[in-house]
């Protein structure tokens, strides 16, 4: 790549990239804003209805939307997944694991967590990480392209009662911040991306604890929830992008400017 | 039991030993981090007993090794993040609960420097795991005027030539019984009752 990289050499446009847990919410969000600019995105997630109608979405904004099944908290279905992506579309340039466990919402005091809610948490946050990590690596190094991982502002600051969503939000950047420095050398990119947006997984939250609402809404600067396509998928899509070529190890906090641990 | 003394929560590591030494604090020991069957039956019957002031959490292990990710399977990444990690939960859950009011809790995490960082994903994002977990401690149990901060220590992760340049401080990665016990005892010192939330790194700088 060329010091001086023009806009009509760069391949932006001709990206495949895979969003786990994009059935809705941000992971949906990020699809969509990625097929406004006319990539192949995959939806990869275990709600098929679902992911089929997210990626009519993508396509219908422009790219090219397509559904694969996929546990991100299950090795081997991971490793078939990113065999399938690559089987139809002969390349992948990136990939965003956006999913996350069912119990996120769920508040919870740390002393009473069971192993088995924690171990979910590990699961879906951490071992599908590592799982897309390693059976990405080699389509990943081909393409130069990246890996995302959705973190979140619990990563920075800890919440008092969502504390394993928050640990392993935490745990995401640290494996990030190191890999990046492992996939350097091969041209791959490694990144973090802390959003705030209105979600169902959000408006779940605040009917849990209704007190978290102005927990959330009074620190934001610019005074309202992000919108996962509009305000989180661009700033995704751009650290997925040529654009982001020399970012890497970074988590970008794409939350209005509320978290006040930076 | 003398309940001035800090209560070290730690696994049998030579390093411990040594720190619960310089600490003067007595030792309880953790389960083992192989046997997570074990972890919730050791939770209930340590959060019962008698609150401490102080607490120390350490669960280390002897004879870690680096390996970068793409060598590393299923097992060696259970090995070496989700096992060590999923006992860091329960260690600290566990400490939340028996922590006295006022009282004050300091996590010691082996955490590589940034720019050690290659061949160290699973502990460094244990580390980073561990300082949103201790941030959540210190929201929650503030209420009850509780400390909860975080320090860490390249000790036992330094396999591995330095790169340039060097670290401000001499004598990288440190000391157990000089510089990670000093950054505790200043953390769980009196005069510390304005910080909560806090990671320090004894590191001689590595970190900046």
């Amino acid at each position: 790549m060329t010091t001086h990289d023009t806009p009509e050499s760069r391949s932006d446009d001709r990206k495949t990239i895979i969003v786990t847990g994009a059935t809705g919410g941000v992971g949906r969000g990020i699809a969509i804003a990625c097929g406004r600019v006319g990539w192949s995105v995959w939806i990869a997630a275990r709600r098929e209805k679902e992911g089929l109608a997210v990626a009519e979405e993508v396509t219908a904004a422009g790219g090219t939307g397509h559904f694969v099944r996929c546990d991100a908290g299950e090795r081997r279905s991971v490793e078939a997944m990113i065999d399938a992506v690559i089987e139809a579309d002969g390349r992948l340039d990136g990939i965003c694991h956006n999913a996350t466990s069912g119990l996120s919402p769920v508040p919870v005091t740390l002393c009473d967590v069971p192993l088995k809610d924690f171990q979910n948490h590990v699961d879906v946050a951490l071992r599908a990480a590592w799982a897309l990590a390693r059976k990405g690596h080699a389509a990943l190094k081909e393409s130069g392209g990246s890996l995302l991982l959705l973190t979140s502002e619990a990563g920075f600051e800890g919440k008092a009662k969502l504390s394993p969503y928050a640990g392993v939000k935490g745990a995401q950047r640290g494996f990030a911040r190191a890999l990046a420095r492992e996939w350097g050398h091969d041209g791959i990119r490694v990144n973090s991306l802390a959003p705030l947006a209105a979600t169902p997984a959000m408006e779940r939250a605040f009917e849990l604890d209704p007190e978290m609402v102005p927990r959330v809404l009074e620190r934001n600067p610019l005074g309202y929830l992000g919108d996962p396509a509009d305000d989180i998928g661009s700033a995704a899509r751009f650290l997925l992008s040529d654009e982001a070529r020399y970012v890497t190890g970074h988590t970008l906090m794409v939350d209005g400017g509320s978290c006040p641990a930076i | 039991m003398d309940t001035d003394r800090p209560l070290l929560l730690a696994t049998e590591a030579d390093e411990t030993l040594l720190l619960a030494k310089s600490l003067d604090a007595e030792l309880s020991p953790l389960p083992a981090c192989e046997a997570p069957e074990t972890f919730e039956t050791w939770r209930s019957e340590f959060a019962s007993q008698a609150a401490r002031g102080a607490i120390v959490v350490a669960p280390w292990e002897n004879g870690r090794t680096r390996g970068e990710l793409m060598g590393l399977d299923e097992s060696g990444w259970r090995r070496r993040f989700e096992l060590p990690y999923l006992l860091w939960n329960f260690a600290l859950g566990a400490a939340a609960r028996r922590c006295a009011d006022g009282g004050a809790i300091v996590a010691i995490v082996q955490a590589p420097a940034a720019l050690e960082a290659p061949g160290w994903t699973p502990e460094l994002s244990i580390a980073d795991g561990l300082l949103s977990l201790i941030r959540s401690i210190a929201a929650s149990e503030g209420t009850r005027g509780v400390r909860a901060n975080l320090v860490t220590t390249p000790i036992g992760l330094t396999e591995v030539d330095l790169v340039a340049p060097p670290p401000p401080l001499a004598g990288f990665p440190g000391q157990i019984d000089k510089h990670v016990a000093g950054a505790v005892r200043m953390l769980l010192c009196p005069d510390a009752h304005g910080l909560t939330g806090r990671v320090l790194p004894a590191d001689g700088g590595r970190s900046l």
